[in-house]
């Protein structure tokens, strides 16, 4: 017995000191490490997944346009150093930086920016705006190495911004010569890009390892040699890596902020990341229901109380939302502002009043699916208080749990008219706002739609074809009216999320674009 | 036993032929994958064009005839989430997850065996019961609840164990003790009770009165012949512990088997489901067969050969 005790005793010292050990190896690592929740596709091929991977895309590519955090295009952030188009807005030439090389030393020229645009809108893409680009484009032209011309079918203005770091990957600079010479597989399994880190090393489910390149035109001399992503999905665990001093840069629910911020960790925040934006499903031809009369529209959403889901479900850290479908990062360029006449009040009794006049006083049937998506872990408390505050006003409510894919399904097969789903559409500038309505609120889309409003499907055609910066910020203006007037969906409330740093972490600003944390800047020595 | 063991192998690859109809069929009843991976954006066009390139738009036949042609050659194609070979996937994942399975099933058995033959030996006393306390505890707290507890306490609080990952030694015991924990009480009531009846048999009770040593008596003689029902519990756990251990391998970021299932699953990623199932299928069969020959080793009185 006594033996026993005695190998007991020895295993656990053991451990212990192991795990001294461990914690001292981690202390001493020049290594910043990313903590997520989730990498989506797990995918290293910028065409084969799109924007949602651009965390850890953007350090290991280079864009053909660059841009500050904010999201403003920007000659020192990217491949291209300046750009201008034709006077009939069909040709923009793109002048590319000269002397970068990808991480095997081949020089990046505009044979690659042709190659990597062509692929990005190749049939295997699955980009987010791979479709547009491609009914867009005619011709690459590359007149010289260090220069790169796009030539449109239609005038447009929107090409600089399609390809840059703003919106999606297309805009990523590949190099066709390794992957001309290993083929696609290779590429995806080992990519080589131009950006400040190089690959290292994917274990799926588990991390991406990345090392600094000695110095870079993006960065400098990096702070931190390496940049690590790690793949944890509950969050306990992750904050555990943050407390044991494993994880630099955390992603957190909104829910644990105040208890660390109590323990004094920096908390930083993507403030109004994505609007939370609920809608009715149409029909094979459109609008069907009671939700077919703008006033049952008007009062569902009189019905919900804005500021207290953002406090009660959100902790605090979302604010109401008052334009379907309205991208607030994109206000400013467009000179849109919101009127306090256009939140939404929480006013019970005129909700009710307008379901009277609409001939519903005794309410109607709503289904409403349930489910969770990616950065939004509250989406079914969600659904559930939506259809609580319904049920006040006399809607019977029928919450209809389903993950996520099924019911996009119904969604763009139209199988469940009338029923509401919601989204947390990442923010984003004026023309990802347009590329997002071009296909959430334009007929035309038919699939994803959800205004089913001629009037909207007039002015987002306009948008396309025009060329006159002032004119498109009208038409944009006006879009946002209407989508309000009109009660085309439920904007309920702008999402901030949070990231939880090391207490030694330093200054960090993650920027508004979306999916992108510009973390290179954090492990920049610039 | 050559001719049992070739029996065994036989009826497995029926099996694993069975189980191939069946897990395509069920995985293409989840729905269609290219609604997790496409984006908002995607045109019909661009469904049209992702379904060809993923081979999704050919009939099932083909689809499933192409799927067992390549499996039988140990490929099993490419996950349609990740855009990798499935067989580099599971080349990461399962040396993971039979790691963590090992280490797991050490934490039991060291765990098990002194608290089920002293619950044995001192039947009834405060030994016996609360040996059965510490093993039913195990089964009855859920492993979620258990991960959690220690991640926050151990690794976040106390600072003692890595919360996630598997990197090092350190990183096994958390996840090894909670998947462990669970299996305890399992091996130590079949322990107990196994040694129970031994300890009251003849031949016990002849080697005590000739004289042999109590420890000897305990821990060889009866021991050695409580085993059976153990190492087959111990063995269709193992399995187990190698393929499902979905919730501590979420919890504690452990990038096995089970959670790739349960990627494979959440994503539609045909391939990695098929690859999956088929691989613990082949696992469970392999575990099996290794426990029935493991019996004849235990007891010299079985014997498989006719």
């Amino acid at each position: 017995m006594r033996r026993l005790y005695r190998t007991v005793a020895m295993s656990l010292s053991l451990v212990f000191a192991l795990a001294l050990a461990g914690t001292a190896e981690a202390q001493a690592k020049n290594e910043l490490v990313v903590v997520l929740s989730s990498f989506s596709g797990e995918t290293l091929d910028p065409v084969l997944q799109g924007h949602i991977v651009k965390y850890y895309l953007s350090p290991m590519f280079d864009y053909l346009v660059g841009t500050t955090p904010d999201g403003t295009p920007s000659g020192a952030g990217g491949i291209a150093t300046k750009w201008e188009n034709s006077a009939d807005h069909k040709r923009w030439t793109f002048h590319l930086r000269k002397g970068v090389k990808f991480h095997n030393g081949d020089d990046l020229t505009s044979e690659d920016v042709k190659f990597s645009l062509q692929r990005a809108i190749g049939k295997r893409s699955t980009t987010g705006y791979a479709g547009p680009l491609r009914t867009l484009i005619q011709d690459i032209e590359t007149p010289a190495p260090d220069r790169v011309v796009i030539v449109t079918k239609e005038p447009t203005l929107i090409i600089p911004t399609y390809l840059s770091r703003s919106l999606s990957t297309e805009g990523m600079v590949l190099p066709k010569k390794y992957i001309e010479a290993n083929g696609d597989d290779a590429f995806a399994r080992k990519p080589i890009g131009s950006g400040p880190y190089r690959f290292v090393e994917q274990v799926t489910g588990a991390h991406i390892k990345l090392t600094a390149m000695d110095s870079h035109w993006r960065t400098g001399t990096p702070k931190y040699k390496h940049l690590t992503f790690r793949l944890v999905p509950e969050e306990a665990t992750r904050i555990a890596l943050l407390r044991r001093g494993e994880g630099d840069v955390v992603e957190i629910s909104r829910e644990r902020v105040a208890e660390l911020q109590k323990e004094g960790y920096p908390m930083h925040f993507r403030k109004e990341e994505a609007i939370l934006h609920a809608y009715w499903v149409l029909g094979p031809d459109g609008r069907v229901g009671p939700t077919k009369d703008k006033r049952v529209r008007e009062a569902l959403n009189l019905a919900i109380d804005r500021n207290e889901v953002a406090q009660s479900i959100f902790g605090g850290h979302a604010d109401p939302a008052a334009i379907p479908m309205g991208l607030s990062w994109s206000f400013p360029a467009v000179g849109f502002k919101v009127t306090p006449e256009m939140q939404y009040a929480y006013d019970v009794a005129r909700a009710k009043k307008l379901l009277a006049e609409a001939g519903h006083a005794g309410g109607f049937s709503l289904d409403i699916y349930a489910y969770q998506l990616p950065g939004l872990p509250e989406g079914k408390a969600f659904a559930e208080a939506l259809a609580g505050y319904w049920e006040k006003v006399g809607v019977k409510a029928k919450l209809v749990p389903v993950d996520y894919a099924a019911y996009r399904k119904l969604w763009v097969d139209r199988k469940a008219p009338e029923a509401v789903g919601y989204y947390n559409i990442a923010n984003r500038d004026w023309i990802g706002t347009y590329a997002l309505l071009e296909k959430m609120a334009y007929s035309p889309s038919k699939a994803n739609d959800t205004a089913n409003d001629a009037e909207v499907d007039g002015m987002i055609a306009q948008v396309m074809r025009q060329t006159d910066r002032d004119k498109i910020n009208t038409l944009m203006r006006n879009i946002y009216t209407r989508l309000r007037s009109e009660h085309v969906g439920v904007p309920v409330v702008y999402l901030h999320s949070p990231y939880a740093t090391s207490k030694s972490l330093g200054k960090w600003t993650p920027g508004t674009v979306m999916y992108d944390l510009f973390l290179e800047q954090l492990a920049a020595g610039k | 036993m050559l001719r049992f063991i070739l029996s065994r192998i036989v009826q497995s690859l029926i099996a694993l032929a069975m189980l191939s109809v069946v897990v395509f069929i069920l995985a293409r009843a989840t729905g269609d994958p290219l609604h997790m991976i496409m984006p908002m954006s995607a045109t019909e066009e661009d469904f049209a064009n992702a379904r060809a390139y993923l081979g999704l738009d050919r009939p099932y036949v083909e689809q499933y005839l192409l799927f067992v042609g390549r499996a039988v050659t140990g490929d099993f194609g490419t996950s349609i989430r990740a855009r990798r070979p499935v067989n580099d996937i599971l080349r990461e994942r399962l040396p993971n997850s039979l790691r963590l399975a090992l280490f797991a099933m050490t934490v039991s058995l060291a765990m098990a065996f002194p608290l089920g033959v002293l619950a044995a030996v001192k039947k009834g006393t405060s030994v016996d019961r609360a040996a059965q306390v510490i093993s039913v505890l195990g089964q009855s707290l859920p492993s979620f609840w258990v991960a959690i507890i220690l991640v926050e306490f151990v690794s976040g609080r106390l600072q003692w164990l890595p919360a996630g990952g598997n990197e090092g030694f350190t990183s096994y015991v958390l996840p090894g003790f909670t998947l462990g924990w669970f299996v305890v009480a399992g091996l130590m009531r079949l322990l107990r009770s196994g040694m129970l009846e031994v300890l009251d048999s003849e031949y016990v009770k002849l080697a005590r009165l000739k004289g042999v040593v109590e420890y000897r008596v305990v821990w060889l003689h009866a021991l050695k012949n409580a085993l059976i029902p153990v190492v087959t519990f111990a063995g269709i756990y193992f399995s187990i512990l190698v393929t499902t251990a979905i919730v501590v391998e979420t919890v504690f970021a452990w990038p096995g088997l089970g959670r790739l299932a349960y990627e494979g699953i959440s994503s539609r990623d045909f391939p990695v489901i098929q690859a999956v199932v088929l691989t613990t299928a082949a696992i469970v069969a392999v575990v099996n067969l290794g426990v029935d020959l493991l019996y004849a080793l235990i007891d010299p009185r079985i014997r498989y050969a006719r």
